[in-house]
């Protein structure tokens, strides 16, 4: 996950690292279930040392390792702003699998159809689980639009395989 | 290749159909084997034309085989006449179609008893089989509206529980969710969940992959064979982390 | 504007031609309506001409004068004189005989001319030469009734004699239609029951004789009882019947006035009552063809809707869609006028050959300019009728819905939904049919109660033509020509009748095609289907035909009486058994029609309906 979300999620108020991961965790229901603790404070430190958010001791309570409370730096703050601002997508990497068909097809390792076959029974496992997930959350919630997203993504993958095994089917027998 | 329960609801044995003659000759279902259990779910997914629908239509008695034999609780179908066949699918089939198929002049209470009248019920009986059903499919308040006053959603589901009315032994659906929008679909998958849950076999035609997902089994066809088939149910994969990159 | 013409007019025949089968049915239904409207007005003039060529050709009378006995001669004779009478033909004596040729008998009214020619009412020979003494001219209609023949020999009362010549005559309508001019009177047109409690001695639908005066006067019992006509020429004809007013006084003695125009209306009679026939014909058709028409249209806009929507979104106004619909069928009606004006005016003629007693009698009838009008006006009017509602329907429906080709959603008829429910499958299958067009349905009823209650009038006639053709005023020929007009009528009736009913079943397995295919899905069986499919025109063909016979055929009967005045009491009307049969009939032949339709409507392929449905 990028530094830069876990910077924006401290954007609202300074917090505690178990409120921002709680935070988090809400906003991915059980996306965010897989979700390693420790990876969010290594996040935090690398953060801190980039003088992009600073730390401040909790006045009371007791002598916790946890009880640090996070908030963004000046510099920290524009980060963020321009994060927002920032455009980038995460790109599916589709030329693998496409190049994984041409290969096996021309050097005969496997079928093409197979390969795709395999594929989607994998992906529709995929779509399984995360439309189940969708559909146990309660409507509306935050985490219910992520899983929306995942599931129209797989749908999209899942409609370009179709399109592989049709381009595939008619190669093989137009040749 | 059938990894099917013990009981098969359904069957079918080297079922082809044809359509037309020499030049034009379409081969629709070209040599299918199936095994569908009791209380078992299954996907047929293809690209369009693939000759899914008329796989369902034989399977439902709608449309007769050019070869082959269909089997429905043990008792061979291919070979009944139209008037036995239209008697089994009053009680053993339910249909659900892709354009929802209700009759515009009837409200949805009236669409969903219409198969219980035609099968013989007497119209109390049927009238409250209608109402428990409506209210499963949680359209209670809406059994006095005209399918114009309903959504797609609303349709499809009067359609499902006019497909339950005599409690068959499967349904066929052909393309449920083929008109719907997503929220509707979701609503849709939900009821398919629930009947499967409950028991009822299922067969879902369908080139939409989230419908699919629901199901126990996937099989896919294609130029009117089957060509793959996937079990779909069992433990979840537990990467669903994988798909936001919280991992990297 | 010229442009917009020609745009609404090129579009329309367009879509005739696009359609074929329809629009030869649309014609057929318009034409027969139209050819029997043609009829009924070509006879209305048919009979006048031959009586007008007889009444130049025989110098008929512009009055006729009777008294019945000598003792008022008279009174005749101040009549020749009276102002504006310019000429006169007698008096002549009449007497009452019975006349006996080739084993027949008729009561005869023998009257007594000069053997030279009158110059007013001279009876014009058809055959053979005029009277002379032992020489019997008569009269050419009662002649044929009579078949008889110039040298065939006749007795009078008991007298021997010579049938010379036959001829005709304008100074009497022909026989049997005579007026009376004997002193004991005549029973014409009365039935048997009738004359069996008239005094004895009267005649019965005597015919008309010719003697010699002498031989008259030999045939009297004594000179006293003979009676005496007189025909008298006027200055102007025209003034004919107010001479008889004038002239005419109240009192047994005096003495009986007759126009040539009343003359003219008794010979007229035959051709009113046979054009009353087509003309009720005419307008039973009419309304079948509304039927057919109102069920050819609701069908297609069906499928033209679209053709609107695509009209509508390339800018027509909702008033240029509604021009174009109507100019569709108005240009059929057009056509159909037509094509009824020539079938009408070439089989006028075959239905007036009763110039029997007439010159000219079996002349072409002229067709005239108030013809053409009206039977021209009459189709338009059908066709306008029949297409107004469902043209403004479509011209101001929403062009989206046009584009989307949504067809005409059913009808929600809800208590038939909910009785059906109780009934079993075929039954509600087929009131769910019923209740989804229930304007087709009383187009049904309609038309099926037009063709019973024209059958129903039709029995009537023909048992009355059948049982008693003097009684009618017509003899045999006559009664056989006026049936054949009848069956004519029925016959065009009855096709139209069965066009509908197929047409309506047809339209009906094609609306019904989705739901057919649904409920056969849904496991009803292709028979229940189709039996369903039958039902549902059967049923109200059922209900048309109790509507037909019981009330309306009987209401329609009393409306021909009161329009033609005639007397309902000498006809009987058809038994119960008779209406049922007919009722029973109707529903038979409505399920045979209809059978096909039916069968092919739940027998049709489920798997492709819905599928259809899709695309």
């Amino acid at each position: 996950m990028q530094q830069e979300v876990v910077l924006a999620m401290l954007a609202k108020e300074p917090s505690y690292g178990y409120q921002l991961r709680a935070r988090l965790r809400e906003a991915l229901g059980p996306l965010g279930e897989g979700m390693n603790a420790g990876h969010v404070y290594v996040t935090l430190t690398r953060l801190e040392k980039a003088g992009l958010l600073a730390v401040e001791r909790s006045a009371g309570g007791a002598d916790r390792s946890d009880r640090k409370v996070y908030v963004l730096t000046p510099s920290g703050q524009q980060r963020v702003a321009e994060w927002i601002a920032e455009v980038s997508w995460p790109r599916p990497d589709l030329a693998e699998f496409h190049l994984k068909l041409i290969a096996a097809a021309a050097a005969g390792l496997a079928d093409p159809l197979t390969i795709v076959d395999a594929q989607r029974r994998e992906l529709l496992r995929r779509l399984r689980d995360a439309q189940r997930a969708a559909m146990a959350e309660p409507d509306r919630s935050d985490a219910a639009l992520l899983l929306e997203g995942v599931v129209l993504r797989l749908q999209a993958d899942l409609r370009w395989l179709e399109a592989c095994e049709k381009s595939w089917t008619h190669r093989r027998s137009g040749s | 290749m059938s990894n099917a329960a013990d009981v098969s609801v359904l069957r079918a044995r080297g079922l082809r159909r044809e359509y037309g003659k020499g030049e034009g000759l379409v081969r629709a279902v070209d040599g299918v084997d199936l095994d569908i259990g009791a209380g078992e779910t299954v996907a047929v997914m293809g690209p369009s034309g693939c000759g899914k629908s008329t796989l369902l239509h034989l399977l439902g008695g709608l449309d007769r085989p050019s070869g082959g034999e269909v089997w429905l609780n043990g008792r061979r179908i291919d070979d009944l006449g139209e008037k036995a066949l239209a008697r089994m699918r009053r009680t053993d089939v339910g249909f659900v179609f892709q354009s929802f198929h209700l009759m515009e002049e009837l409200t949805a209470l009236e669409n969903v008893e219409l198969s219980a009248l035609l099968a013989g019920r007497s119209p109390r009986a049927a009238r409250r089989r209608a109402g428990d059903l409506l209210e499963q499919v949680g359209l209670a308040d809406r059994a006095r509206f005209l399918p114009s006053a309903l959504s797609g959603g609303q349709r499809q589901r009067v359609a499902i529980a006019r497909a339950l009315s005599n409690e068959p032994l499967v349904v066929l659906a052909d393309e449920p969710t083929g008109n719907l929008d997503s929220a509707a679909v979701l609503d849709v998958l939900q009821l398919f969940e629930r009947l499967h849950e409950s028991g009822q076999t299922l067969v879902i035609v369908t080139h939409d992959a989230r419908i699919a997902a629901t199901a126990d089994r996937m099989i896919s066809m294609r130029d009117g064979a089957f060509v793959d088939e996937t079990r779909l149910s069992g433990g979840t994969t537990g990467q669903l982390g994988a798909f936001v990159g919280l991992e990297d | 504007m010229l442009g917009r013409i020609l745009l609404v007019g090129r579009i329309a025949v367009r879509d005739l031609r696009r359609r074929r089968i329809e629009t030869a049915l649309l014609l057929l239904a318009l034409t027969a309506a139209t050819t029997t409207l043609t009829l009924g007005l070509v006879l209305r003039d048919a009979a006048g001409d031959p009586y007008q060529s007889t009444r130049e050709a025989t110098g008929g009378p512009d009055v006729v004068a009777g008294v019945d006995r000598h003792a008022k001669l008279s009174d005749l004779e101040e009549l020749a004189g009276a102002p504006g009478v310019i000429d006169h033909g007698g008096p002549y004596p009449v007497t009452p005989a019975k006349l006996q040729a080739s084993g027949r008998t008729s009561d005869v009214q023998a009257v007594g001319r000069d053997a030279t020619p009158a110059s007013v009412d001279q009876p014009k020979l058809i055959q053979g030469d005029w009277v002379s003494d032992g020489g019997v001219v008569v009269e050419a209609a009662f002649a044929k009734a009579l078949d008889v023949r110039v040298g065939d020999p006749v007795t009078l009362d008991g007298r021997s004699f010579e049938v010379v010549g036959v001829a005709v005559t304008a100074a009497m309508p022909p026989y049997p239609g005579g007026t009376c001019i004997v002193a004991v009177g005549c029973a014409s047109g009365a039935t048997p029951e009738v004359l069996a409690k008239l005094p004895p001695g009267l005649l019965q639908n005597p015919g008309l004789v010719w003697l010699t005066q002498a031989d008259v006067r030999r045939l009297a019992p004594d000179p006293g009882s003979l009676a005496y006509v007189m025909n008298l020429k006027l200055a102007d004809p025209d003034e004919a019947r107010a001479f008889v007013d004038a002239h005419s006084s109240e009192g047994l003695a005096a003495p009986r006035l007759e126009s040539w125009e009343n003359i003219l209306e008794g010979v007229t009679e035959l051709a009113r009552d046979a054009r009353i026939l087509l003309m009720i014909g005419a307008w039973l058709l009419g309304l079948l063809a509304v039927a057919s028409v109102s069920v050819l249209v609701g069908g297609r806009m069906a499928d033209q809707t679209k053709r609107v929507g695509l009209l509508k979104a390339a800018g027509g106004t909702p008033g240029l869609v509604a021009a174009v619909l109507l100019a569709e069928y108005v240009l059929v009606a057009v056509v159909a006028a037509a094509a009824g004006l020539a079938a009408g005016s070439l089989i006028a003629p075959l239905l007036t050959g009763f110039g029997a007693g007439l010159i000219g009698g079996t002349g072409t009838p002229s067709m005239t300019m108030s013809t053409v009008g009206s039977v021209t006006a009459v189709a338009v009017g059908v066709a306008v009728v029949a297409t107004v509602v469902p043209a403004l329907r479509a011209a101001r429906s929403s062009t989206v819905d046009a584009l989307a080709g949504s067809p005409r959603p059913p009808r929600r008829t809800g208590w038939l939904i909910v009785i059906s429910a109780r009934l079993p499958v075929p039954l509600l299958l087929a009131l769910r049919v019923v209740a989804r067009r229930p304007r087709r349905v009383v187009l049904g009823v309609v038309s099926i109660a037009i063709t019973v209650s024209g059958i129903y009038v039709a029995l009537v006639l023909n048992a009355f033509l059948t049982a008693q053709p003097l009684a009618a005023g017509v003899d045999d020929a006559q009664a056989e020509l006026l049936r054949q007009a009848l069956l004519a009528v029925m016959v065009i009736l009855f096709s139209l009748a069965a066009v509908n009913a197929i047409f309506i079943t047809w339209a009906t397995a094609l609306d019904n095609r989705h739901s057919s295919a649904l409920a056969r899905a849904l496991g009803a069986t292709p028979g229940e289907v189709s039996a369903a499919l039958a039902a549902a025109q059967v049923l109200p063909a059922l209900a048309g035909a109790i509507v037909g016979a019981f009330p309306g055929g009987f209401v329609l009967f009393h409306a021909i009486n009161a329009i033609t005045g005639g007397d309902s009491d000498r006809a009987t009307l058809p038994p119960l058994w008779q209406l049922l049969a007919l009722v029973l009939a109707t529903v038979l032949v409505v399920a045979a029609l209809t059978a096909v339709p039916a069968y092919l409507g739940g027998h049709r392929p489920v798997t492709e309906t819905l599928r259809a449905e899709l695309a």
